[in-house]
């Protein structure tokens, strides 16, 4: 798969997040590079969720952290609201970041453990005020949020992250990254940690939190039932590269490239049809060091050809909003 | 037929500084050669440490009472040194993490091979053939050559592989799976468990497998037993729960998973609340307060684990879904506004 592309991206004024290119190479001791991300590009508009799915080392993680700068990509533009984060000074990128908050698969080590709720919520607030267009007391501003998060503030307040579940502790995570209003939430494995009855009131918690606050969200996951149920768009990642972005509804009704096909027959559902009868992947994951020509997904691709070690395909629009990177996309309905 | 394994009302307790938690509460169940049963619950239902107060595995902080038959002899009661010759050729066992469960400094071939020669007394030619033909088993690639490979040169679903190869080293009758694929990617699980349902069935074992997720044991399985705070509260064939579930948990667990072919936004169909605090229990079933369907008597008596329309199919609950009295437990919580334990009831449901 891969490719590399830009035919996904729109032209509209109400873009909260355009990534352009992204390339992210570590070194490794033995100065080998290992190729996490290859010219990814991808956009957000105001109020939309773009799911992010792949398995591990796909670089869906790597894509989330390149785009606040918690890793410094190594070329490509990451444009928040207008605003190249790559040409500010670390002054302003600081300022900027309170525009992007981040939510993380484990709660509990992602919280504080010497700290109160109250204090670890306030966090973000009491280091940039609580913004221009607000008037309301901090005080009131803060019980509002750990109540939007389903928690009660009266007996929440004062207490320490080791008193709670872990289902309560992403709330408290969801409820200090809305602090700020931020106009971009990140979400790397929000729900992966948690029981599933828990994972459901997360993913109903978010979406009515999407709904009250008009978040614009990157929800990055391994569980394709999870992305769906969450996201507007979702982006298909392997080994670095995009396979297929579409439509929540259109990609697990219409899956275009074999990778997607695979995933989706993967998945085990209680008492469910797949949508895509079983395909088989064959062999491992090929080393980001020495990733393969061409297509990357094509060494374990049931419908590779000479080509795909060749030329590398190019994200391709095969209908509107759908688009997919593959020389031999399946394009009958499933 | 007499069963494989005869699991007779297992309790286990664990001492700790703030008091006693009976994390397992009366669970029996048996397995008959050649058959899987999947046990089923989210963190806490006590699932893993009832297979592990059954392979004896657990320190000594916890008490087990109860018998754990196999072949008629009571395993819980072998010594040391009887368990150790036990242990591998009549029962084995593949757990999560593989990283945890292979010795770093090991070769993979002697991780294999260490089994055989001391079980079976094969010599050390014999065992290196054996183990090829059991890497080859398990579908990895060139196995003559990853015998001298250490475990942190394989991916992880190759590392499952192979602790599955070791855990079939010595042909046991009983392997116990607990969440075997919980840490690998959804196409490596896929392998595994398929990977697992043709050895269960090639070398005719029985099987446990252990999942908190209901999907992987749909369809690879025989029967299921679901867990809940200690208890067994549901247990039937396999096709049966899934057609026609009885317990209200298990029907409310299934609702809450996001499902693949359900459009976009779907609400999902949360349970409100978490599981009991398993120090602090108080009478009646223990996800009455959770329950859509709850009524008064849920909060004073407990349930008993008793047959539903079949003998096979055990359900812990007294307003089962599907069912009139179940039914009727709904609407009249519906019309109230609430149920008995306080949880919202659900809107969904019925059928």
């Amino acid at each position: 798969m891969a490719g590399t592309g830009t035919a996904h991206l729109r032209d509209i004024d109400d873009l909260v997040l355009r990534v352009d290119d992204l390339v992210v190479e570590f070194a490794t001791p033995d100065r080998q590079v290992v190729q996490a991300v290859s010219g990814v590009s991808f956009d957000i508009r105001e109020g939309e969720t773009l799911g992010i799915v792949g398995e591990s080392g796909c670089g869906k993680s790597t894509v989330g952290r390149a785009v606040v700068r918690l890793i410094q990509p190594t070329s490509g533009t990451v444009v928040l609201d207008g605003v190249d984060l790559g040409r500010l000074s670390s002054e302003k990128l600081r300022r900027a970041r309170t525009q992007m908050q981040m939510i993380f698969q484990d709660p509990i080590s992602s919280l504080n453990p010497r700290r109160k709720v109250r204090d670890i919520v306030a966090e973000g607030i009491s280091i940039w005020g609580a913004g221009p267009d607000d008037g309301t007391d901090p005080e009131a501003r803060l019980d509002e949020l750990i109540a939007a998060v389903g928690l009660d503030p009266e007996a929440t307040r004062h207490r320490r992250p080791h008193q709670f579940s872990g289902g309560q502790c992403q709330r408290v995570c969801i409820a200090r990254a809305l602090a700020l209003r931020p106009k971009l939430l990140i979400c790397d494995e929000p729900v992966s940690a948690l029981d599933v009855s828990v994972q459901a009131q997360i993913l109903n918690l978010l979406a009515d939190l999407k709904q009250a606050y008009r978040l614009t969200m990157l929800f990055i996951a391994h569980d394709l039932a999870v992305v769906k149920n969450i996201s507007d768009r979702v982006l298909v990642m392997y080994l670095g590269k995009i396979c297929e972005v579409a439509g929540a509804d259109d990609l697990y009704a219409l899956p275009a490239h074999p990778y997607t096909r695979v995933l989706l027959a993967s998945i085990p559902t209680p008492g469910a049809q797949s949508p895509v009868d079983d395909v088989q992947i064959r062999g491992e994951l090929p080393s980001p060091l020495d990733p393969p020509s061409g297509c990357r997904f094509r060494t374990r691709c049931p419908n590779a050809t000479g080509v795909c070690a060749e030329v590398e395909p190019q994200l391709v629009e095969i209908r509107p909003g759908h688009v997919v990177a593959c020389h031999h996309p399946v394009l009958e309905p499933a | 037929m007499k069963p494989l394994l005869d699991v007779r009302d297992i309790r286990t307790t664990f001492q700790t500084n703030d008091g006693a938690i009976r994390a397992v509460d009366g669970v029996s169940f048996t397995l008959e050669a050649g058959r899987t049963i999947g046990i089923v619950g989210e963190s806490g239902s006590g699932k893993s440490v009832l297979v592990r107060s059954i392979m004896g595995l657990l320190g000594p902080s916890a008490t087990v009472e109860g018998e754990v038959l196999m072949d008629g002899r009571d395993i819980r009661q072998l010594s040391r040194l009887e368990a150790r010759h036990f242990w591998g050729p009549e029962i084995a066992m593949v757990f999560q993490d593989p990283m945890t469960s292979l010795n770093p400094v090991k070769k993979i071939g002697t991780a294999i091979t260490e089994s055989m020669r001391f079980h079976l007394r094969l010599g050390g030619a014999e065992a290196r053939r054996r183990a090829i033909e059991l890497l080859e088993q398990v579908g990895i690639p060139a196995p003559a050559r990853r015998l001298d490979d250490y475990p942190h040169q394989l991916s992880g679903g190759m590392r499952q592989r192979v602790t599955i190869a070791m855990a079939l080293a010595c042909s046991p009758k009983l392997l116990i799976a607990d969440e075997p694929t919980t840490a690998l990617d959804v196409t490596v699980q896929k392998q595994i468990l398929d990977l697992l349902h043709d050895l269960q069935r090639e070398f005719r074992m029985g099987m446990i497998l252990i999942t908190h997720d209901l999907g992987v044991v749909s369809g690879r399985t025989d029967e299921v037993m679901v867990m809940y705070a200690g208890q067994a509260v549901e247990r039937a064939p396999t096709s049966t729960l899934f057609e026609s579930v009885r317990h209200q948990y298990t029907a409310a667990l299934l609702r809450s998973i996001p499902r693949i072919d359900d459009p976009s936004h779907t609400r999902l169909d949360a349970i409100v609340g978490r599981p009991p605090d398993l120090r602090t229990l108080e009478s009646g079933c223990r996800f009455a307060p959770r329950c859509a369907a709850a009524q008064h008597r849920c909060l004073t008596d407990e349930p008993e684990f008793v047959p539903h329309d079949v003998p096979e199919h055990q359900v812990r609950c007294f307003f089962p879904v599907g069912t009139p009295e179940g039914h009727r437990a709904l609407s009249d919580n519906q019309a109230a506004g609430h149920a008995a334990g306080g949880a919202p009831p659900s809107i969904a449901v019925a059928g």
